[in-house]
Parts: structure tokens; sequence; C-alpha cells
């Protein structure tokens, strides 16, 4: 394969080229209620090219080999275009030369699960919340994606690298009278099948709260002080700090970027965040970036204060930043864009019942229902919450979505518990052209945050 | 793909194979200047097959190996996925006008000088950062089936879209424009954007409360996914929808009509048929505030027994629609041309009803929340702060939030203009009175 690569990256007339082939390969099996809905394995290709010339850069995505050399003109055409008009040559960081081959150690190769066998287990977890006479229905699949990445780059890069995820998503859905509700289903992890075995109690779990939020009360719309669980405190740090640590994000924005400057105090001083894909085992992980760069741990704030960026080797050399390696694209479909790999909270030394005490009277809420972020403000949902009256959990409460502003909740960070727990599914949306990382994962201890807007319903 | 086709036929009762191409060339511009250049030229074939009533569905991206196909198909079988319906035999239908030739000869370098002529117009007029980014799509679909079915199509769409930023926010004003041709971006959305841009400049901070919310078209994304979400043949199937047993009663304010309007060739992407060959047709969903449809793919259609209703389409729920890999996916209930009936107010005459209230530019988090339910809550992004009329200014940190079935039971009137609502359809603004707005005083 590389040498088919190199023969269609030597035509290319470029100060630097790269390609990019993948096979990805998914296996699907999804139930919506009783009914099995989708099952199957599959698998589709395709090529990314990049090219810089003059200082501009663009790319191609093609999906049949013959189109190749049309792909290589149109992206040096598109080079030039962007040179003549671009306001800064683009000029890449320098990385070092790579030539590597990595597969990933699996606890257990989904490859050589036996599709039937996957089915049975998927039926299993679904049977759990279907026994429920309130549970109105489900929607469980699995799902099975499998990147084999070949890179490869005119400096004389050239890497194969796997990148095996499983996962285990859907929704339970109860049901009474004309009042729905939801809970997220969401296991799986980046090494192997294992990660999607023994989910029963998980599932049992789910189910329990999925019907005791048809008793729960809509919580009251207003400001307050609450603590979040890992999951959720995980899905803040992504959305309220995470996307504007990404430089591409931040590049053409010069207010923002002023704001955003290393060394500037962003957040409280309980708050120290950091961005690693190296965790092996864990959901974010990967050795390589789709720019064929090491991924490291980049300490993106410590103490409240900005100490590092997420980087493609472009935007590194327009902020004058280290490389990081987080310019990851979905598949063969993208070019690569910057992303998140494993973003964390740093634990501090409260426990959750200290939280609790420190909380006195607010909410304690759990588990994300979807994020998002837009300049300085962010949104996300909470799928489940408690009132919390002198530091006890009291009754429970729905239909929790906060609101906020990046630079005023980073410092109503009031306190950091120390119970890290990482995510094990991902799947955020970015990008002009929407991409959807699978393997976004994110995590914190129990937070407790300060001056919430929490809008009920 | 017809010998596929025949191979298919002799494995099994039914068979359906489905190709699409496409062609893309996006151009982004930030802070007023050229930014990057993707081009794609993808395709890809899916197969359906039907075997004693169970479906088997397999894909590629390159048709060499067609035995390959079939096989992972047939193995799919072995799942017993249900399928109690019949592809259909659907008639050439009567060609519509999706294709522009003109779009073929569009380059990169017309999108870019397109671009760049929008932010020398926009950039007098802020302080801020300006982006925008032009694109050009065509995709040519074929199916055909094992009842002689054959069926194609080729559509272009032209767009483009400019975005003014607030100073230090990441957050602004912004418009889309669609098309079948190039055109250029019209002056009437540039005096829109201008306008609401330098009357909310100043932030402030109203208190909270019950207030009149005008839906801008860039934050109704969630209240369709909502709308769609109860109307969905799936849904209705899955017993979820708060509306299953409500045809025929009124669950929005008499001014809504809601309707489906695959075959108006006037807007891009028109579409006689949809992903599984069934011929498409206008479908009303709600008149004058009453339901009156629901929207069937052939699975669901032939679960509940009703007819299909041209709505199968190979795209993702929500969010997942925008990265959507087709061949990969399976027909759903979707309906990509849903249309909000418009009114007969300017935004001008809609904005001068608004006593106390917020215009909702843009909504975070339509993904978040009850959606099922019909429960919304968005954080505003950006939010302009009504009093007496009067655009004074924007506010940060704010959420409005209900259940779709109550705001929109309270309408006060609803905007003259169409616009294209991202993931889907095209909607005005609409002005709802007594909405929940949750502010930090």
């Amino acid at each position: 394969m590389f040498e088919k690569l190199q023969r269609m990256l030597s035509r290319v007339d470029a100060d630097y080229a790269d390609i990019r082939y993948e096979i990805k390969k998914a296996v699907i099996i999804s139930f919506q209620g009783r009914d099995l809905t989708q099952i199957g394995s599959n698998s589709t290709d395709g090529y990314v090219m990049r090219v810089l010339k003059d200082g501009g850069m663009s790319s191609v995505v093609f999906t049949q080999e013959k189109d190749a050399e049309k792909a290589a003109r149109s992206a040096e055409e598109n080079a030039r275009l962007i040179s003549k008009n671009i306001k800064k040559p683009v000029t890449l960081a320098k990385t070092e030369v790579i030539k590597d081959t990595f597969v990933p150690d699996l606890k257990e190769d989904p490859r050589k699960i036996p599709m039937s066998e996957k089915l049975e287990l998927v039926r299993r977890y679904n049977d759990i919340p279907l026994k429920h006479e309130k549970i109105g229905t489900t929607y469980i699949a699995y799902q099975e994606v499998i990147r084999e990445k070949h890179f490869l780059n005119t400096e004389g890069t050239q890497i194969r690298e796997d990148l095996i995820t499983t996962r285990l998503v859907g929704e339970i859905i109860s049901k009474d009278g004309s009042l729905t509700q939801n809970i997220r289903i969401s296991a799986g992890g980046s090494d192997g099948f294992t990660a999607v075995r023994d989910q029963d109690k998980y599932l049992g779990k789910k189910t329990a709260i999925a019907l005791d939020l048809l008793k729960a009360q809509p919580v009251e719309g207003g400001t307050y002080n609450c603590i979040f669980n890992p999951s959720l405190a995980g899905v803040f740090t992504h959305e309220a700090f995470g996307h504007y640590s990404e430089a591409d994000l931040l590049e053409n924005l010069p207010a923002m970027r002023e704001k955003m400057k290393l060394g500037n105090k962003l957040g409280s001083e309980v708050l120290s965040v950091m961005d690693d894909p190296t965790l092996p085992g864990k959901l974010g992980f990967y050795k390589y970036d789709d720019e064929g760069v090491k991924s490291k741990p980049t300490q993106l704030m410590r103490n409240g204060i900005l100490t590092g960026r997420m980087h493609s080797r472009r935007t590194a050399t327009e902020f004058g930043e280290p490389v990081s390696g987080h310019c990851v694209a979905e598949d063969f479909r993208y070019p690569p864009i910057i992303r998140m790999g494993t973003i964390f909270i740093q634990p501090g030394t409260p426990s959750f019942e200290e939280l609790l005490g420190q909380l006195g009277d607010g909410l304690y809420l759990s588990d994300a229902q979807g994020g998002e972020t837009s300049g300085e403000n962010f949104t996300f949902g909470a799928q489940y919450g408690y009132v919390v009256k002198g530091g006890k959990i009291d009754r429970m409460v729905r239909d929790i979505n906060i609101s906020g502003n990046l630079y005023k909740t980073l410092k109503d960070i009031a306190a950091v518990g120390n119970d890290l727990t990482l995510s094990r599914t991902g799947g955020c949306g970015k990008g002009p052209v929407m991409q959807l990382n699978l393997r976004s994962c994110y995590g914190a201890p129990h937070v407790l945050v300060n001056n919430l807007v929490v809008g009920g319903v | 793909m017809e010998e596929l086709l025949q191979m298919a036929k002799k494995a099994c009762d039914q068979a359906e194979v489905y190709s699409i191409s496409y062609d893309d060339d996006l151009v982004l511009f930030e802070d007023a200047r050229l930014y990057d250049i993707n081009s794609k030229k993808q395709s890809g074939f899916s197969l359906r097959i039907i075997r004693d009533g169970k479906l088997g569905f397999a894909y590629t991206r390159n048709l060499i190996n067609r035995q390959e196909l079939l096989r992972n198909a047939q193995d799919s079988l072995e799942g017993k996925v249900e399928a109690d319906y019949q592809f259909p035999s659907t008639p050439k239908p009567t060609p519509l006008k999706t294709f522009d030739p003109s779009l073929e000869s569009l380059s990169p370098s017309d999108l870019v000088e397109e671009c760049n002529r929008l932010c020398q117009l926009l950039i007098p007029q802020t302080d801020g950062e300006i982006s925008a980014a032009a694109y050009t799509h065509v995709e040519k679909i074929r199916i055909i089936n094992s009842t002689g079915t054959d069926l194609s199509m080729q559509s272009g769409e032209y767009g483009i879209y400019a975005n003014m930023i607030f100073p230090g926010s990441g957050v602004g004003i912004g418009r889309d424009f669609l098309s079948k041709k190039f055109e250029r971006f019209p002056q009437t959305l540039i005096q829109e954007m201008t306008e609401l841009f330098r009357k909310s400049s100043r932030v402030v901070e109203p208190k909270s409360g019950r207030m009149k919310v005008l839906f801008m078209p860039n934050s109704m994304m969630g209240i369709n996914w909502r709308i769609l979400s109860g109307t969905n043949g799936k849904n209705i199937y899955l017993k979820v929808s708060p509306v299953a047993s409500k045809i025929g009663t009124k669950i929005f304010d008499e001014k809504i009509t809601i309707y489906d309007d695959p075959l108006n060739d006037a807007r891009p992407k028109a579409r006689s048929f949809d992903d599984e060959g069934v011929a498409c047709r206008p479908l009303t969903l709600v008149q004058d505030g009453v339901l009156k449809n629901f929207f069937y793919d052939l699975n669901y259609a032939a679960k509940l027994k009703v007819p299909p209703t041209g709505s199968g389409y190979r795209t993702g729920e929500l969010f997942m629609a925008l990265s959507a890999d087709p061949i990969t996916l399976k027909p759903i209930p979707a309906l990509p041309h849903l249309v909000i009936k418009p009114g007969k107010s300017s935004l001008t005459e809609l904005v001068k009803q608004i006593d106390r209230g917020i215009i909702l530019e843009g909504a975070l988090g339509p993904h978040s929340g009850n959606i099922p339910n019909g429960d919304f809550s968005f954080g505003v992004s950006p939010g302009l702060y009504v009093e007496k009329g009067k655009i004074v200014g924007r506010v940060k940190d704010a959420m409005v939030s209900g259940n779709i079935y109550e705001p929109f039971q309270q309408v006060v009137d609803i905007g003259d203009t169409l616009y294209p609502c991202a993931v889907w359809g095209w909607v005005p603004p609409i002005l709802c009175d007594d909405v929940n707005v949750a502010t930090k005083n």
C-alpha cells in the first residue's frame, strides 16, 4: 500500500504533501425496542491528500484510486489559490520523521468474536430495561469501528496505525401516560471487546434511573451552586474550556486569542486541566495523530493559569507554541482538524461527602446529555439531578440544562474532588464540515461550581 | 449495478441497489481572509436484499468485488432483521429541475471571489471578526430494484454563509443563502445582519421571567427536531410520541402550518423520489395548528400498515445527519424538505410587537434534553434583548426553555420570509408569547 501511496505523492508538485489511506471496518447491531433493526459488518475506504504550496494549504478527499491524479491537480490548484489570498503563508512546525507500525494491545480482539455472540450479548442488555412495564422503548446499539490507517508524507514519515473502538450506545425511554423520559447508555473503549462485556449491572442501574425520572419533578429555572458528577464535569471541561484550547478555533479570532494567551489567569486556583491522548487503554488513546505527529500529554491549565494549547503543525507555527499531536480526522472522508484526546480535570483532595458539605444547599447533577460551545458561551444538559439541602441529597429533579460563560464559570469552580473518572464513549461534533470524534474522551472528579444558570422547562 | 442486482435477485426474493456519487468544493474564510479549501469526490454503493421477510444489508465504496458485497448482505440475513415490505415499483417521475449545469463550471476561485466581495461589504460595519464560507455540492443518485424500478437524478446546490462576530465573544449574527446556481449574497440579508449586529453590540443583563421570544431561523433546528420526533413514523410505532393519538386535534397555535415540500424545485435538493425509490409528494403535518399526518419510510409504514409517504432517507438522527455517509445507512423516516408556512409580517414588524423579550438568533444545545417529550432548553447564542419594540442589546448566559407543545400554542405572529434551517428545512421567524427565559438576574 505504501508504494502505491508513494507513487501518488510523487506526482504532486508541492513544498509539502501528505496522504492518508484508510480502511474503515464497521460492525453494527442495533435494537429498537424488541426489534433488531440492523446487523452487519462492512468496510469502506478512501484517501485524503493535503498539499502545501507557496504558503497555501489545501486538502482533497477521494474514494477511487483512478481519481488520484485529478485530486492532486485540484489540491495544487487550490493551494495556489489560497497562497494568493491568504493573510500569512502557512508554515508547518517541524516534527520528528517517524517510521512505525502500531497495532494496539487488545484485551479481546472484537474481530475474533463471532457475530452471533455479539448479537446475543446486545439482546441480553436490551432485555434488561424492556422487562419493566414503564419502559416505553429502547435503542441499544453495539458499534465497532476499526480504522486501519496508512499515513505517508513527503518528509519521509510513514505510519501504519490501527484504532479500534467498541461501544454500546443508546437510550432507555420510560413512559407514564404522555410523559416520556430518557436516559442515555454509553459504555465502551479502545482496548477491545472486553470494554462492552459485563454491562448488565450498568444497564440495570440506568433502567432504575429512567423509571425514577418519571416521578421526579422538573427543576426550577434559576441560578444555583452545583456539584457535577465526573461524567458531567468531564463534558463541562470539554465544552466550556477544551474547545477554546483548540488553537484552530482561536487562530483567527484576535480578541479571543488575546483573552486565551498562555500565562493568563482564567480559572480558579483549584483548577488544573490536562489533555493526554497517551493514556493506554483509555478511549482517547492514539499513538500518532493524522498529521503523523506523536501524541503527548499537554498541560492546558495549572491552578487556573493557562499553560498550554492543543495544536496542529500549522497552528503551532502560527502561535509559536510546541506541536502537541492533536490533529485528528473522523475518518477518510475528512482532513484532520484539532481535537481533544483525553481531556480531564486533575483531581484535588476533598471527598464527595466533603464537597456536599461545602455545597450546603444547591443541586447535585449527573451525567451529560449533549453539550455545545459557541464562542464564549456553552450549554449542556444533565440527565438527572438531586436537590441538596444542608449537605444532604434530597429529591430527584429532571429537565436540567445549564448555560454559562467560559470566562466566568472557570473562575466559579469552588472545589475539585479526589475521584477522577474518564468517559467510556465519545461523539463530539466539530468543524465547518461536521466531523464526529467517537474517541473524544473526557473526565473529571466530582466538582463544585457556583452561580450556574440552570434552565428548567 | 445491473449485474449486482441480477446476482442478488437469484439469491433472494427482493433486491435493491442504491448508488451515490458527489463532488464538493468548500472555501472557508476566517477573519475576513481565505483560510482553507477542501474538495471531495466520493462515491459508493449500497445493497439491500430481502429473503423470507428478513433484511440483508451491505455497502462498499468501489464495486470491484460484487460477490463479496452480496455475501456480506447474505451474512447479515442471519441476524433476522424483519422486513415486511416490498421494494416499490415506481415509474419514472416527471423530472424536476434539480440541476443547473452552470454549477459545474463554478470553481473554487469563483467561490473565493464572492466570499471576498461579501467580506469587503461587511468589514466597514464591524470592529469584530467576520467568518464566511461558500460551497458547491453536486450529487448523482441511482436506485434500481427487483421490481424493475430504475430511478436516477442529479442535483446541485450552491451555498454561502457569513457571520459577523461580536468582538471577543466568538458568537455572532450569521445568515445562510442557498440556491441551485451561483447568485450574489442578497443585499437584504447583509442589511438585516448588519442592523441586528449594530443594535445588539451592548451587553445587557435583563431579569429572568416569562416573556416573548422571537425564534429566528438559525435557532429553529432544535425546534424542528422536536416537531419531527413527534411526527416520525418510527416514534409512532415505538409509542414514544406525545402526539401519537392526536391526529385531527389542535397541537399548535392555529397560525402554525407545517408541511413537507419535496417537489418544489425552486429550492435546491428537490426530490421526486426518496432514498428507497418511493415517489415523493407534498405532505402536510400540521394544518392551522391541527395535526394531520405522520411521515413514514417503507419499514415503519409496513409495521403500522399505512402507506409510505416517500420519506425514507439514508441519513442520521439529529447532528449525525451532518456527517452521515448515505451508503452506510439504512433509510429511516426523515423530512429534509420541511417547511413552516410563513406569515405576513416583516422582521421589523415582529420586533415592534415585543414589549419585553428575546430575539433568539442562535440556540446552543439543540440536541440536549428530552427530545421525544418535546422539551427544549437552549442557551442564547446570541440572544438580543428587546424592550418596547426596540432592540436594546444582547444577553449572555441566558437560557430559553419550554416544551414545543406549549409556546407554539401561543404564537403571536410569524415572519413573511423563509430562511434555510440547518438540518433541515425552511422556516420563517416565529414570535411566541410567555416563554421561560432564565438569566443570571
